[in-house]
């Protein structure tokens, strides 16, 4: 089982509790080795009732949630929960791809969308982007890893003190990165947030994309601050 | 051919039909003819009747008795002539008596043969200034002889149309029955699995071979989709075999090994996630083409999705060495789902930078020199051959170099998906060098 290579969450913090409700056993199972395995407490679900009453009666920091569910399904589950005042970030997964199908499943209430099939690193990374997300308040004016420093309101990046011209997109990524700071951020996330498509991008698009940015970030006799996790996906990272 | 199944062919019952009112017409038109003549006649020999009696009143007394027995002489069977005495005695004449109703300056009526007058006759009576009764008639045997020929006319006419009719039927029912036939004997072969089997045509181009024709293209449509299954299925066995097998003889050669190497494991890991990126692909396509047509269309900018395209892929375009040139201008919108079009757009675009390489130039441009707006993307690469330019927008098709290409190998099938959806058209056209494709839109807004 592939374990993320760093452990983001920082010392001291409660470990983040996450309920997977997903029919399939043997996916459940992955599911949540992967999750123990990344560091996560991951409980299982295996129907729509047995989900509901889990993430009522207890706390859970994020819930995965497979769409199509026996006695309840997904989109239902998800407004029950939501209508109970439940506020955990819910990923939903589904082999439905279709954008309709994703605002479908967004607008009931789930908070990210992932497409089976899925690699599970795939799923911790989403899922650890939603945690975060929960945890900082995204009204933020200024961002700041090591010297790189990101003005929200003035829309400038400042790295060592110098300023770095960047197009729009550029400045859009790089403050997804550095929000999600820590986090492995697959190609595939990368575009469905930054650039907001859903369709596969190809995996050299998103490659060249960073590969820029870095270029414009970490100039030479600089700490890189942009990672390549091998065959994953990219981490803005300070060491 | 049973009986049973010719009175229910719509043929034998339109015949029938038509000849029950052919012969309702022709009754009517006899009746019409008989009713015309019956008056024509009638109103003549009252004319006549009229005018003899005038004349025969001018005479004196004793001239008139002497030319009614004249007249008898000459005309006496075919003419009544008589004469009354005031006290209804008869005086003279070819009338045993004076009928009862036959008023005297009264309309003609009508009377029945009798012993003196071997046959029917109109009569008119007319009083004279003596007081004397005169009456004149006329035989109208002539009228009762047209209508027994009308009758009969009727009757063997209506026999003949009936007889007909039916005939005509059974004749006209037999041959689309036979027709039918061979239609249900095709169809049986073809829900057996002969999909080669056509429906039979006459060549007449009558509403069967319309409707075998119809028929046709249908089988012709699923013949080409169940080929294209069959195909799909085998490339896509195909293609998913060859990343399997090396991640499977890896697996296996790091089973023997004592030691796992982490980049090993990582090569096992990217030969999968080839497969699943594949799979992936398949979804998305199959997801398109089964989705509700125009689901989320909305007034989208041509130009806006070019100039994004062309942003988004402008670094790759840079990293590959090709030069990417946008020329879109603003302002043009249509009816569309912008999500869709910038994927289409965007594989497009992807496409001709991938096969274009090192020192290519592609061209993305927004044509509205047309009635329809075009979006073309046109690149100097090696084009596509002519053989193969329908073919690679078949679902699945893949052509020998997509295989060298890293990919899915179905870009080009999600644009044709998207583009059907979109009711546009998608053309592949040889730029000489180079590959040049058309998205024509339509619905300008």
């Amino acid at each position: 089982m592939d374990v993320p290579n760093v452990d983001s969450r920082k010392p001291g913090l409660p470990v983040p509790r996450i309920l997977v409700i997903e029919d399939d056993p043997d996916t459940a199972e992955e599911i949540t080795a992967c999750l123990t395995a990344s560091g996560f407490e991951a409980l299982k679900a295996f129907d729509g009732p047995s989900g509901f009453e889990a993430a009522t009666t207890e706390r859970f920091d994020a819930i995965t949630l497979d769409r199509m569910l026996p006695g309840l399904d997904g989109l239902a589950l998800i407004k029950a929960l939501r209508d109970a005042g439940s506020d955990a970030p819910v990923l939903m997964v589904s082999a439905l791809s279709d954008v309709d199908d994703r605002v479908d499943g967004l607008r009931a209430g789930g908070d990210d969308y992932l497409i089976k099939p899925f690699s599970p690193k795939e799923l911790v990374a989403r899922l650890e982007v939603l945690l975060r997300r929960n945890r900082t308040s995204g009204a933020e004016v200024r961002l700041r890893i090591a010297d790189l420093e990101l003005d929200l309101v003035k829309h400038e990046a400042i790295r060592a003190g110098r300023r770095i011209e960047l197009l729009p997109m550029e400045f859009q990524l790089l403050e997804f990165m550095m929000r999600n700071a820590g986090q492995l951020l697959t190609r595939r996330m990368i575009f469905e947030k930054v650039w907001e498509y859903y369709f596969d991008p190809g995996t050299n698009l998103i490659n060249v994309h960073v590969g820029k940015l870095r270029r414009k970030i970490d100039g030479p006799g600089l700490l890189p601050l942009i990672r390549t996790e091998r065959g994953q996906g990219y981490m803005l990272y300070a060491p | 051919m049973r009986l049973s199944e010719v009175w229910r062919t719509t043929t034998f019952r339109l015949s029938l039909l038509y000849g029950l009112l052919f012969a309702i017409g022709t009754v009517a038109l006899l009746a019409l003819v008989y009713a015309r003549t019956a008056v024509y006649l009638t109103q003549r020999v009252d004319r006549i009747l009229a005018a003899e009696a005038s004349a025969e009143m001018t005479l004196p007394p004793s001239a008139l008795r002497q030319t009614i027995d004249d007249a008898l002489i000459v005309n006496g069977r075919a003419s009544v002539f008589a004469l009354f005495a005031a006290d209804g005695a008869r005086v003279t004449g070819n009338l045993p008596s004076l009928p009862p109703d036959l008023q005297p300056g009264g309309r003609p009526v009508e009377f029945p043969a009798t012993a003196d007058f071997p046959a029917s006759a109109r009569l008119l009576a007319r009083r004279l200034p003596s007081g004397d009764i005169l009456v004149v008639g006329r035989d109208i045997n002539q009228l009762r002889e047209i209508r027994r020929i009308i009758a009969s006319a009727l009757i063997w006419s209506g026999v003949f149309i009936m007889v007909a009719g039916l005939a005509c039927g059974v004749a006209l029912s037999v041959g689309p029955l036979r027709r039918l036939r061979q239609l249900q004997e095709a169809s049986h072969d073809i829900a057996a699995g002969d999909l080669k089997r056509r429906m039979p045509s006459s060549g007449h181009g009558d509403e069967l071979d319309m409707f075998a024709d119809t028929v046709n293209y249908m089988l012709g449509e699923v013949e080409r989709l169940m080929a294209e299954v069959k195909t799909s299925t085998d490339t896509i066995a195909h293609d998913l075999r060859t990343p399997l097998t090396r991640a499977r003889a890896q697996l296996h050669r790091l089973e023997q090994s004592a030691s796992a190497d982490a980049a090993d494991i990582a090569r096992v890991t990217a030969e999968l996630d080839e497969v699943l990126e594949r799979f992936i692909a398949i979804l998305r396509l199959s997801e398109l083409e089964t989705r509700a047509r125009s689901a989320g269309f909305v007034v989208t900018d041509l130009g806006k999705i070019l100039d994004q395209a062309g942003e988004l892929y402008q670094p790759l375009a840079e990293e590959a060495g090709v030069q990417l040139a946008v020329s879109a201008a603003a302002g043009v919108t249509i009816e569309a789902d912008p999500k869709l079009l910038f994927e289409a757009v965007s594989n497009l675009v992807d496409n001709a930078i991938k096969f274009t390489g090192e020192g290519g130039r592609v061209r993305l441009e927004l044509d509205i020199g047309g009635e329809r707006p075009r979006i073309i993307v046109q690149d100097n690469g090696p084009g596509v051959p002519a053989g193969e330019r329908t073919a690679v927008l078949q679902r699945f098709y893949r052509s020998e170099r997509d295989r060298l290409t890293p990919g899915s190998g179905l870009g080009l099938s999600i644009v044709a998906a998207i583009v059907r959806q979109h009711r546009f058209r998608l053309e592949l056209q040889d730029s000489e060098p180079g590959l040049r494709a058309i998205i024509e839109c339509r619905n300008t807004t």
